[in-house]
């Protein structure tokens, strides 16, 4: 059995991270998540609980399919439990088709900086078992080293996804103020042509005055 | 991002897109009600668990507890259980 914990800072609130975990993949970084799907979530005294199948294509190097067989689809499982009140997500994965002999479990703890509540701090946890295979502690290692590499991506990905709700954030912004531009815009336009029109009957009514003093 | 049945992957993305605008508009601003992605969610999970099905994937491989806090309650757990159990 082999553990590997990290930590790391996300320079953003707790609301934006855990709004970016939900919409972590797709991203560049991680292509080998291909798919999740909810199958059970409900509330429970105000706690958002989340069952997730998650997806994942997995490549070793070569020598080790023999052992474990080549790069397949593989499903993991991930319960998760979103505390509003406490800022507390925690995210607890488990492979559910990963051969029977190899069990990769992985907990994500995501709560507002202890020193600065603008940040969010991330920690991270795995334990991998291989059993029942030659070379069990080499292959703990190169299961370790795979989900260190994977772990950066995964946070550089969810960097990714955070900016993109940013800038839709913008964009929601710039939309309402380009609705409230053209809004004044074409309230200005109607106006202008109110007046015409109000300019045009004074006008015509100026001329029928006209014509009727002078008839 | 899809689906592991391909026919869900539509209503899987408008059950997401729903869900992201209530979990951030809603349930960040402490409004726990979920009920207004209830009906989305419903024909999005017939067809997932339908999915689940035909492709043999069991979920049950993996033990069913639901808390992932230690610190809650059982009682939380037991009903998450027995739905499963009913719903499978």
């Amino acid at each position: 059995m082999k553990i590997w914990t990290s930590e790391h800072i996300f320079n953003h609130p707790w609301e934006t991270v855990t709004q970016a975990a939900w919409r972590k993949y797709p991203n560049p970084m991680t292509p080998s998540i291909i798919g999740t799907d909810v199958v059970e979530r409900r509330v429970v005294n105000g706690v958002l609980h989340t069952h997730r199948l998650v997806q994942s294509k997995w490549y070793f190097p070569k020598w080790t399919h023999a052992l474990i067989g080549t790069a397949k689809t593989c499903f993991a499982s991930e319960r998760s439990t979103v505390d509003p009140e406490r800022k507390q997500m925690v995210l607890k994965t488990n492979n559910l088709t990963f051969c029977r002999n190899i069990s990769v479990d992985e907990v994500l703890y995501y709560e507002p900086h202890p020193a600065d509540a603008s940040k969010t701090l991330l920690k991270q946890e795995a334990t991998v078992t291989v059993f029942g295979v030659p070379l069990s502690h080499y292959m703990e290692d190169l299961l370790t080293s795979t989900i260190s590499t994977n772990a950066g991506k995964g946070r550089q990905g969810l960097e990714w996804v955070i900016g993109l709700i940013n800038t839709e954030v913008k964009g929601i912004a710039r939309g309402t103020d380009e609705l409230l531009h053209s809004t004044r815009r074409s309230i200005d336009e109607v106006t202008e042509s109110a007046r015409k029109s109000m300019d045009e009957i004074s006008a015509q009514a100026a001329k029928a005055a006209k014509a009727m003093h002078i008839t | 991002m899809s689906s592991v049945g391909e026919d869900c992957n539509e209503l899987k993305q408008q059950y997401d897109a729903c869900f992201n605008s209530w979990f951030s508009e809603r349930f960040l601003k402490g409004q726990t009600d979920d009920s207004v992605c209830a009906p989305i969610f419903r024909v999005y999970q017939d067809c997932v668990k339908r999915a689940i099905r035909e492709k043999k994937i069991d979920l049950r491989e993996i033990d069913p507890i639901y808390d992932t806090n230690s610190d809650h309650e059982q009682t939380n757990s037991s009903t998450g259980n027995q739905q499963q159990k009913g719903k499978s």
